[in-house]
C-alpha cells in the first residue's frame, strides 16, 4: 500500500517549515520499506476522500482568515475521517483551526472545523521560545511562537510541560491528544526533533487498516533519530530538563 | 545639552576597545546614547541632504553599500553605518568614528539600513527625507512573530518620508503598502522592480511573502528603474529611457533588485544631478559585504566562500544563485537562530552532501539534511575543531570552499580565519 499524507493549505498555514512534518513522514515510510504520498488540499479544491493521515500546519491570523471559510466547508469531511481513524497532527494555527473556536484578539469568534476537542482564545501576549514536555512517549521538545490560550474539552493533554508555556499561563500542560488526533504548539518540525511523534503516527496509520509497523530497512532512520537524541540534548542541557 | 560630553565618552570607550584589540562594538554607541538621549537627531539631523533611511528583510546592507557607492561616484560625501550596525547603539557607534567634538559629521548625506523593529523608534527620531524598503519576506519569526506585523513597522518608517518613498512593485506587502500610502503622505512614491519573465524564470522567484489578507488587489505600480537582463553577476537597468548595465556582488536576482532599488533611491534624491553612467561605475568598483558573495582567503589554501543562512528567502535565493554543487560544503548554525525550523521550507537540492555540519544547533541540520538523502560527514558542535577539520580537507578543483552558516558563526568564523570584524563599507 501507498500512505496517503495530506497536509491542509500548505501555503497559508505553513509558515514555519510546517511542511518538514509531511516530509518526515514521507521519509521515515521509506526507510521503513513503505510508500507514501504527499498530497495538499488547497483552498477550493476537493477533499481526497481516501487519506491516512491529516497534517495542517500554523500561519498568522490573516492566513487563518483566508482559508476559514474553506475548512468550514471541508469540515464535515474532516470529522468524518477523523471518526474513521485516521491519525492527525495539528499544529499552533491550524489546532487552533480544527478545535470548536478561535476568539481572535479583536473579540470576533471564528467558529473551527470540530476535529479537536479544544477551544482557543487568542491574547496580545506572544509566547515565543524552546519548550520540553514529558509526554507518554517520551521526552518532546519543540519551539513555541504563538499567542493562545487553549481549553480542553475533552481529550487529555499531549504532555506536561518542563520548559516552556503551552497551553495557558500555568505553564502546566501542552497540546492536545484524543485517541489518534494529536495537536501541539511545537515547532522545529515536532516530528522531525521527536521521531517517536512520527513514529507513533505512522504506526496509528498503519494499524488502521490492520498493519503494523515494520522494521526499518535503512540504516538512515537510526541515524537520524540519534542526531534528533543529540539535538534535544542539547536544547534540554541548556534549560537543565 | 550639548554633545560633547557624550562624544569624549563614546570616543574614549571605543579607543580602549580598540587597544585591547577588541572589534566593532555598539558599547561606545550604548554609552553616548546614555549620556545624550538625543545624540542621533543632534549629530545626524545636521547633515544638509538628510537621511535616507533603508530596511525591509533582506539585502539592507547590500543595497545601502551600493547606494553609498551610487552618491559617492556623484561626488557626495556620504556617512553611512557598518553593515549590520541597524540598531541605534550600532549607528551611534558609527556616528562616533566620525563626528567632530561638536558634533558635527563631514558628509553631505546620511545613508541608514535600520532594523524593521528599531526603524519605528529611530524613524522617529532621524526624520528621513527618503525612506527605500526592498521587501518583505519570512524573516526571523521568533522576532517578528509573521509578516503582517513587519508591514505594519514598516508602514510606519514609510510614513515618517518627508519627501521620497520608494518600493518594490513586485512585493506583495509593499505593493499593498503603497496604494495604502497613496494621499496619506505628503512625500513622492515610486517604485523599482524586476521585469516579470526574469522573476518567472528564477528558481523561487522573488521569495516576497505572501499578503493573505483581504484587500484591493490591482496591478503592479509601473516602475521607475527595472531590472531588464540578468546574465550570472551582470544585470541591465532600464532607468526612464536610458540603460545602465551594472555588475552585482554575487549571481542572482536579489542582488539586481537591490542595484535597482538603489538606483531609483539615487535618481528620486539627487534629481538633475542624478547620472546612470555612474551608476554603472559606482557599482563595479564595490566591494562586497560581509557573507553576501563575500570570498575569504586562507593563507595558500583554498579561498571561502560564505553564503548567509539568515532567513529562508535570503538562504533559498543564495543557494540558487551557486553556479554548481559545490565541492566541499560545510554548515553551521547557532543560538543567534533561536528556532531554525525554516529549514525544512529550504530546498536543498543543490547540495550533493556536506563534509562538516557545526553549531549549537549543528545536530538540527543534519537531521533536516538526513530527511533530504543529503549525506553529512561530520557533525562537530565546536566550531574551532568543526572549521580546522574543513580546512584541513584537500584542495577542491575550483580552489573554492563553501560555508553556508548563520550570521553570529559567520563573525567567528572570520575572526578564526584572521579576518577583522569590523565591517567598513566601500571607500573606507
Amino acid at each position: 500500500m501507498s500512505l496517503k499524507l495530506l497536509q491542509l493549505y500548505p501555503a497559508e498555514l505553513g509558515i514555519n517549515g510546517d511542511g518538514g512534518n509531511t516530509l518526515v513522514l514521507a521519509k521515515r515510510a521509506e526507510w521503513y520499506g513503505l510508500r507514501a504520498e504527499r498530497l495538499a488540499h488547497e483552498v477550493g479544491a476537493e477533499l481526497p476522500a481516501d487519506v491516512d493521515v491529516v497534517l495542517v500546519g500554523t500561519g498568522p491570523v490573516s492566513a487563518q482568515r483566508a482559508v476559514h471559510a474553506d475548512l468550514l466547508r471541508i469540515a464535515g469531511a474532516l470529522r468524518d475521517l477523523a471518526a474513521a481513524g485516521v491519525p492527525f497532527l495539528a499544529v499552533s494555527g491550524g489546532m487552533q483551526l480544527l478545535g470548536g473556536s478561535v476568539r481572535l484578539p479583536d473579540g470576533e469568534q471564528l467558529e473551527g472545523a470540530g476535529v479537536l476537542p479544544v477551544t482557543t482564545v487568542l491574547g496580545d501576549k506572544r509566547i515565543v521560545g524552546d519548550i520540553i514536555v514529558e509526554s507518554q512517549l517520551g521526552t518532546l521538545v519543540g519551539y513555541e511562537n504563538h499567542s493562545d490560550t487553549l481549553e480542553l474539552t475533552g481529550g487529555v493533554p499531549l504532555g506536561t510541560v518542563k520548559h516552556g508555556r503551552g497551553n495557558d499561563d500555568t505553564g502546566t500542560a501542552e497540546g492536545v491528544r484524543s485517541g489518534h488526533l494529536f495537536g501541539t504548539h511545537l515547532q522545529g518540525p515536532v516530528l522531525a526533533q521527536n521521531p517517536v511523534l512520527a513514529d507513533r503516527i505512522l504506526e496509528l496509520a498503519l494499524r488502521r487498516v490492520g498493519d503494523d509497523l515494520p522494521e526499518s530497512i535503512d540504516d538512515a532512520l537510526s541515524v537520524n533519530d540519534e542526531r534528533a537524541a543529540r539535538a534535544r540534548r542539547v536544547i534540554r542541557e541548556k534549560h537543565r530538563v | 545639552m550639548p554633545v560633547l560630553p557624550a562624544v569624549l565618552l563614546g570616543r574614549a570607550v571605543r579607543l580602549a576597545a580598540r587597544v585591547r584589540g577588541g572589534g566593532a562594538s555598539a558599547m561606545p554607541g550604548y554609552l553616548a546614547l546614555r549620556v545624550e538621549p538625543r545624540f542621533l537627531e543632534k549629530t545626524i539631523s545636521r547633515i544638509p541632504l538628510g537621511v535616507v533611511a533603508v530596511s525591509g528583510s533582506n539585502g539592507k546592507s547590500t543595497t545601502t553599500n551600493m547606494l553609498t557607492a551610487i552618491f559617492r561616484e556623484h561626488g557626495l560625501k556620504v556617512f553611512t553605518n557598518p553593515s549590520g550596525a541597524n540598531l541605534p547603539q550600532g549607528i551611534a557607534s558609527a556616528v562616533l568614528s566620525e563626528v567632530s567634538l561638536n558634533g558635527a559629521l563631514d558628509a553631505d548625506i546620511a545613508i541608514l539600513e535600520i532594523d524593521e523593529a528599531y526603524g519605528v523608534k529611530l524613524s522617529g527620531l532621524l526624520k528621513p527625507r527618503t525612506v527605500l524598503l526592498l521587501n518583505i519576506q519570512i524573516d526571523q519569526l521568533n522576532r517578528f512573530y509573521e509578516p503582517d506585523r513587519v508591514a505594519g513597522m514598516l508602514h510606519t518608517i514609510a510614513s515618517s518620508a518627508s519627501e521620497a518613498v520608494v518600493l518594490n512593485r513586485d512585493d506583495d506587502y509593499l505593493a499593498a503598502l503603497g496604494r495604502e500610502l497613496y494621499g496619506g503622505t505628503d512625500a513622492s512614491i515610486s517604485w523599482f522592480g524586476a521585469r516579470p519573465e526574469l522573476i518567472a524564470a528564477a528558481p523561487h522567484g522573488i521569495a516576497s511573502a505572501t499578503r493573505f489578507s483581504a484587500g484591493e488587489r490591482s496591478a503592479p505600480p509601473e516602475a521607475s528603474v527595472t531590472v531588464t537582463a540578468l546574465d550570472g553577476p551582470r544585470a541591465d537597468l532600464a532607468i526612464g529611457d536610458d540603460t545602465a548595465s551594472v555588475t552585482l556582488p554575487s549571481r542572482g536576482l536579489h542582488y539586481a533588485i537591490d542595484a535597482a532599488a538603489a538606483a531609483e533611491t539615487a535618481r528620486v534624491v539627487l534629481g538633475d544631478r542624478f547620472r546612470p553612467e555612474l551608476v554603472t561605475r559606482a557599482l563595479a568598483s564595490m566591494k562586497t559585504v560581509y557573507g553576501r558573495g563575500e570570498l575569504l582567503k586562507t593563507g595558500d589554501g583554498d579561498d571561502v566562500e560564505i553564503i548567509m543562512m539568515k532567513n529562508p528567502a535570503s538562504m533559498q535565493m543564495n543557494l540558487d544563485s551557486l553556479e554548481e554543487t559545490p565541492e566541499q560544503v560545510f554548515l553551521a548554525i547557532d543560538e543567534g537562530t533561536p528556532d531554525p525550523s525554516w529549514i525544512y521550507d529550504t530546498d536543498f537540492s543543490v547540495l550533493d552532501h556536506a563534509d562538516v555540519v557545526s553549531g549549537s544547533k549543528g545536530w538540527q541540520l543534519a537531521v533536516r539534511l538526513g530527511y533530504s538523502d543529503i549525506p553529512v560527514g561530520t557533525v562537530e558542535p565546536d566550531l574551532r575543531k568543526a572549521v580546522q577539520r574543513f580546512l584541513a580537507l584537500p584542495r577542491t578543483k575550483s580552489g573554492r570552499k563553501t560555508m553556508i552558516v548563520n550570521y553570529e558563526q559567520m563573525m567567528l568564523i572570520r575572526r578564526l580565519l584572521g579576518y577583522s570584524d569590523l565591517e567598513g563599507r566601500d571607500g573606507e
